[in-house]
């Protein structure tokens, strides 16, 4: 419970971190993926949005994310300024597979950079990779659970079956060099991620924290402290953190409860 | 890409009919897609006093109250409106009898379908009883035509509770202890004996553990329970109803009490086969909608066995499409599947289907609109409640900049389904049903209570989220976990909170929830409508030359145009059969059409409306209406860029920005471009002429003669340089002469390339008129700030003067305005004035105006295009009989352009110019000015503490029959009395 935790993160760091992108491009996956190291096939969506916090070390600092996770249909839309407001950080989320999700994502980063605080690092997740890789660990296998399965019909367009395990790359709608002109030209850190197999994940968080002015934000801070905020999830990972240095991720999947 | 809506416009107070409705429960009219109202154009109704007692003696007391017949259902309500209650279908009625009571007492027995008898004393003065046992006759007279009496028998087997209290049925014998069926693998034994709808439940089971939600015993008091007082359609709600739907309905039950409670099951009954037939219609039909229902099936109760398999997810699938193709405007959002997936468990999908109706119609009103402002509503209503309820927590989260609605939001979205573990939700959905709104109110400020102390140590957003997931998680804790008293210990903290709800917060009511709603609806409506406004601006891809302020003042007007005259629904382009679904589709985006455009451009050009200067004496005013012209609708089209027939607000930011920061040669080349059609850089002598009828429309008004003159020299010197400068190749025989005039030769079609740019630049810089027009006068007769109503209320008569600020409605003062003319015209003071659109010459140029357009000192160019009018004083408009020539007489040296068919057109136009011009008086106009009055009353009434605790007393009077003892005995003598023959 919430007191537990408090009056041991006094010298972390707290960084708002907001997720936007159109509607179930796997915004609350990436954020389980990066807080818990799970992945659930069946994500409900997101009603008004979601909070989660997770610390991790970067060198000898200790940040603290506090993770906001929106809803992604277009008439929630005017509830996200509620999320943004203060936030130091953006996690923009596409769907490599779904050519009008990146053009959702641009509207969110015009948004972000008119509406939001002027000095959001905003980057780009283009999520869902593993549908379009032939590696082992994309979809079909063998070895894959009935919990898979049911994930690749959720995120299959309605009506299509998931591209055959041999030619994945037909999936594909958004290549990855157009998303990095865009993310070059428009000035945000930029990355495909799976949030089922993990790739990609850390390394958001890892490029958002070097890029964080966090001697900015020490400063800004009214006082570092603040019990009963802190260290509040219950989560059991959070205890342990996670270190951003080291990239290795379990692939063990989330059983369906 | 974006939409523009203007729905919430008719977001308005519900009326006092409506409200009736939603107590009643009763379907909105119009929400039946004419089914339902069809052969009985007027809804009888009626209430009047009545005395409600059962037909069975010792049941129930009796209960004062009011009875009404709101065709086609009879509906009764105790005193204090929440005792006691029914709503009833008058085709359930199958026998009214008078009953043969004391000496003035006038009571009717009516028995029920379910053999049910309802007594009913009529306490009003004997007229108004007969008049309404007449009303009562008629009515059900109607139903019994529409054979709505026929359908009951059938109807109600499709109801649990038939089979329930049904003395032979075997229902238990197949069920398991939660209420989901055993025999279900038994599928060839035959057709299934039961007709009555059922969920997801009856084959995946409910959730919960039957022996904690004490499923037996609760089916077996509601079984009593409905057997003596009505069930399905002829349920009477009295408290021990409400009772037992607090502590948790039966799962086997809950279906269709869901139904019974929230009224859908009227919609079902009155509109059998619809839900299939809308599946039917729309078969294979796709949207937007329908897009975002697939990507959520499987996220709905995901963790519900009946949604991990297909028969599940296609009968989610089935009623989210149905409501979406019922309601496109609402279309699917985000939690109506959850809702739909929670109450699928408990119902078939028709019923289901017909309670989502309700729920977004009635129950939640505009919480899934694409706006959502029924949400955002209720959000702001439920903080003002924590505010006045538990001030401290308010004012702790105002200290820490805590938003209430971060956590309180999905609650009322999902109603508590997907923030608390379903069997407690499903519980607070029971009572949802039951007592109506209020309750998700009630539950959210008992939680903060509960954890009022934890909530003041919280410091941010992300804290209170934390701690309310903690909270619910607990629920199903004991409450008193310390606590020395078994009993205390076995509370667990979900029916505290129950407890909390109900007890401590039965202030909240449904009138205070109404009240409140209607003092922030309009900061609300404000709010939404300045954040669409915004990201309108935030969504064009260029803004021009405006800076955003200006794009804001073009919303205002699209906005305002488009409160007149709506567009269509915007759609996505249609649906393209080679591409489908490859994500490349557009957003949809709103386009307005050639109607909304008038009105847009009405708004924003000052030649674009009519205004009348108004003077009657006691007042001036300026009438103002649409113009329609050619000259507009070519604006139009030259705007649409796109060609799609309508314009975007993107196009209508561009179309402005190409014209209002023009200097003088590109106003020319503007306005040139406008009117060559075919953009070949020439206009042909139709285009020129169309040019020049362009130039008298935005003319029209102008004081003095200069711009006719202008006009009309213009056209000479058109025609003139225009010959000219033919190029050789083009003119067979450009010089013709001796020709007659009146058989010029033709030297050139009237449809084909004749005047270019450079020429009409030179023809429009001849003149001094049209120079400064082009110069200056068109650009800034594009004005973005908002037009001014000018009414100037004239202080001479103190009576009218004192009666304009009383009736400042909107009709109100056309009434006034009609009489004070009329006054005026008595009285020889009314004068009407139109102002001019450019108003550079504010008075007559010229005292010979009539002259100065035939006279021969006019004509500069030795070619003759004399406008003559024959003038006719009488009228003003286009029907007078005045003529106009316009009479082609070729210079010996030249062959004078042949005037073509068009002019045919163009010369009612001058004609009634000129016409006018010959009205006119010479008064120097100003322009009104802008002394607008904002006499805006609040009109939020404050809440009056005071009224609230009345309520609040009234509220705890529980179950107060409002009969004294005599009243008491009467009614009960009436259980025992014949009916009269
Ligand atoms: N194959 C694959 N599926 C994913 C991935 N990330 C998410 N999904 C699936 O995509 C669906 C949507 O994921 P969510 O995380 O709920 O999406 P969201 O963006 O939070 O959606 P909203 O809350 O509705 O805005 C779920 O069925 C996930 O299992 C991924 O990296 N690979
Ligand atoms: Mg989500």
């Amino acid at each position: 419970m919430s007191d537990s935790a408090s009056g041991s993160v006094d010298k972390s760091v707290q960084v708002k971190l907001v997720l936007l992108g159109e509607a179930a491009v796997g915004k609350s996956s990436v954020v389980l993926r990066f807080v818990s190291n799970e992945f659930q096939a069946n994500k409900e969506p997101t009603i008004g949005a979601a909070f989660l916090t997770q610390k991790c070390r970067l060198e000898d600092r200790v940040l603290r994310y506090e993770i906001w996770d929106t809803a992604g249909q277009e008439r929630f839309h005017s509830l996200a300024p509620m999320y943004y407001r203060n936030a130091q950080a953006a996690v923009v989320v596409y769907d490599v597979t779904k050519a009008s999700s990146l053009e959702k994502a641009k509207s969110w980063v015009k948004e972000l950079q008119r509406q939001a605080n002027p000095n959001i690092v905003i980057a780009l997740a283009g999520n869902k990779v593993d549908l379009v890789q032939p590696s082992a660990s994309s979809p079909g296998a063998a070895s894959s659970s009935e919990s898979e399965d049911e994930a690749d019909d959720a995120t299959a367009t309605p009506g299509e079956t998931p591209g055959s395990p041999g030619e994945p790359e037909n999936l594909r709608q958004v290549p990855r060099e157009e998303a990095q002109a865009y993310a070059t030209e428009a000035g945000l850190l930029f990355f495909e991620t799976s949030a089922k197999t993990g790739e990609g994940i850390v390394d958001i968080f890892t490029e958002i924290a070097k890029k964080i002015p966090i001697e900015h934000i020490l400063a800004a801070t009214r006082g570092t402290t603040r019990p009963g905020a802190a260290g509040a999830r219950s989560n059991g990972a959070q205890e342990s953190g996670v270190n951003l240095e080291e990239n290795a991720v379990k692939s063990k999947d989330a059983c369906n409860c | 890409m974006s939409t523009i809506s203007t729905a919430l416009r008719n977001f308005k107070e519900p009326t006092k009919e409506q409200l009736t409705q939603i107590f009643f429960s009763l379907p909105s009219v119009g929400s039946l897609d004419g089914t339902e109202k069809t052969s009985d154009q007027h809804v009888e109704k009626m209430d009047i006093n009545a005395v409600l007692s059962l037909g069975v003696q010792g049941v129930e007391d009796s209960y004062a109250g009011k009875l009404h017949i709101i065709s086609p259902y009879l509906t009764f309500t105790s005193l204090d409106r929440k005792s006691v209650r029914f709503t009833i279908p008058l085709s359930t009625i199958r026998r009214v009898e008078r009953l043969n009571a004391r000496a003035g007492i006038y009571a009717l027995s009516l028995s029920t379908w379910h053999g049910m008898k309802i007594i009913v004393q009529l306490t009003s003065l004997r007229p108004t009883a007969d008049l309404f046992c007449s009303l009562l006759r008629d009515a059900l007279k109607i139903e019994l035509q529409r054979g709505q009496m026929k359908q009951v028998k059938g109807f109600v087997k499709t109801c649990y509770s038939e089979a329930l209290v049904s003395t032979t049925s075997t229902v238990a014998d197949n069920e398991r202890e939660d209420g989901s069926l055993i025999s279900e693998e038994k599928e060839n034994a035959g057709p299934r004996e039961s007709t009555y709808h059922g969920g997801l439940g009856l084959r995946f089971k409910f959730p919960g553990d039957p022996k904690k939600l004490r499923e037996a015993s609760k089916i077996k008091l509601w079984a009593t329970y409905l057997r003596t007082h009505g069930r399905n359609l002829t349920l009477i709600r009295y408290p021990q109803c409400t009772r037992l739907v607090q502590v948790g309905l039966p799962n086997r039950l809950r279906g269709e009490m869901w139904e019974a409670l929230s009224g859908s099951m009227f919609l079902r009954f009155s509109n059998p086969g619809v839900y299939e037939d809308l599946l039917k219609q729309n078969e294979g039909r796709t949207s937007t909608s329908t897009e975002d229902i697939e990507k959520d099936l499987h996220r709905s109760l995901p963790e519900y066995a009946g949604y991990q398999s297909q028969e599940g997810i296609s009968a989610l699938r089935r009623v989210l499409q149905a409501y979406s193709f019922k309601n496109p405007e609402l279309g699917y959002c985000q939690a109506m599947n959850i809702l739909a997936a929670a109450v699928l468990i408990y119902m078939s999908e028709e019923q289901a289907f017909w309670l989502l109706e309700v729920l977004c119609d009635r129950l939640l009103p505009g919480y899934y609109a694409p706006s959502m402002h029924g949400t955002l509503l209720d959000q702001r209503v439920f903080e003002s409640l924590v505010q006045r309820c538990l001030p401290i927590i308010h004012d702790h989260f105002q200290d820490v900049d805590v938003q209430l609605s971060v956590a309180s939001l999905p609650w009322f979205l999902s109603l508590y389904i997907n923030s608390m573990p379903m069997i407690f939700a499903f519980r607070i959905v029971d009572c949802f049903f039951c007592m109506g709104p209020k309750v998700l109110f009630q539950v959210g400020l008992a939680i903060l209570k509960i954890n009022g102390e934890k909530l003041l140590q919280i410091q941010d957003d992300g804290g209170f989220l934390n701690l309310m997931r903690d909270y619910f998680a607990s629920l199903g804790d004991s409450a008193h976990p310390n606590s020395s008293d078994p009993r205390a210990r076995a509370i667990t903290r979900f029916q505290e909170l129950l407890l909390v709800s109900f007890r401590e917060f039965s202030v909240i009511t449904d009138d205070m929830i109404l009240s409140e709603r209607r003092r922030f609806r309009s900061e609300i409506i404000h709010s939404i409508e300045s954040f669409s406004k915004r990201s309108a601006i935030r969504n064009l891809k260029t803004l021009g030359r405006f800076n955003k302020e200006q794009a804001g003042l073009i919303y205002d007007a699209l906005y305002k145009a488009m409160c007149i005259v709506p567009p269509p629904a915007p759609v996505n382009p249609p649906p393209m059969l080679l591409t489908p679904n490859d994500g490349t589709e557009e957003k949809p985006e709103t386009r307005i059409q050639l109607k909304t455009f008038q009105y847009f451009l009405s708004e924003i050009a000052t030649w674009a409306r009519n205004e009348k200067i108004v003077m009657n004496g006691f007042q001036q005013r300026v009438d103002r209406e649409l113009a329609e012209h050619e000259f507009i609708d070519r604006l139009f089209f030259f705007w649409d860029t796109s060609c799609s027939g309508a314009l975007s607000f993107q196009d209508l930011v561009s179309g402005l920005d190409g014209v209002m920061f023009n200097d003088l040669m590109e106003n020319i080349e503007w306005f040139f471009n406008m009117h060559d059609k075919n953009k070949d850089g020439f206009l042909t002598k139709d285009e020129v002429l169309t040019l020049s009828e362009s130039f008298l429309f935005i003319f029209r008004y102008e004081v003095g003669d200069a711009y006719l003159g202008a006009v009309s020299r213009f056209m000479t010197n058109a025609f003139e340089y225009g010959d000219a400068l033919l190029p050789q190749s083009e003119s067979e025989e450009p010089v013709n002469e001796g020709d007659e005039p009146s058989s010029p030769s033709r030297t050139i079609e009237s449809n084909q390339p004749y005047l270019n740019l450079a020429t009409f630049r030179m023809v429009v810089l001849a003149d001094e008129v049209l120079e400064s027009f082009f110069e200056t006068d068109l650009s800034s007769s594009f004005r973005l700030e908002p037009v001014p109503d000018v009414e100037l209320p004239v202080s001479n008569s103190g009576l009218l003067g004192d009666l304009w600020s009383t009736i400042a409605t909107d009709t109100n003062k056309k009434m006034f305005n009609m009489f004070t003319d009329e006054i005026g015209k008595t009285i020889g003071k009314h004068q009407v004035m139109h102002k001019p659109s450019i108003g550079r010459y504010t008075k007559l140029e010229e005292p010979k105006a009539r002259e100065s357009l035939l006279t021969p000192s006019m004509r500069k160019s030795p070619s003759k295009v004399s406008l003559t009018a024959s003038t006719s004083r009488s009228t003003l408009t286009t029907s007078s009989s005045s003529t106009l020539t316009v009479d082609v007489k070729a210079e010996p040296a030249k062959a004078f352009p042949n005037i073509p068919d068009s002019a045919a057109g163009f010369s009612p136009m001058v004609q009634a110019v000129n016409a006018r011009l010959m009205e006119r008086t010479a008064f120097a106009i100003d322009d009104a000015k802008d002394d607008e009055d904002e006499s805006d009353g609040e009109l939020d009434d404050n809440e009056n503490d005071d009224q609230v605790m009345d309520e609040v007393d009234a509220f705890l009077e529980a179950h107060d029959s409002g009969l004294t003892d005599a009243d008491k005995e009467v009614a009960n003598d009436l259980l025992r009395a014949e009916p009269l023959k």
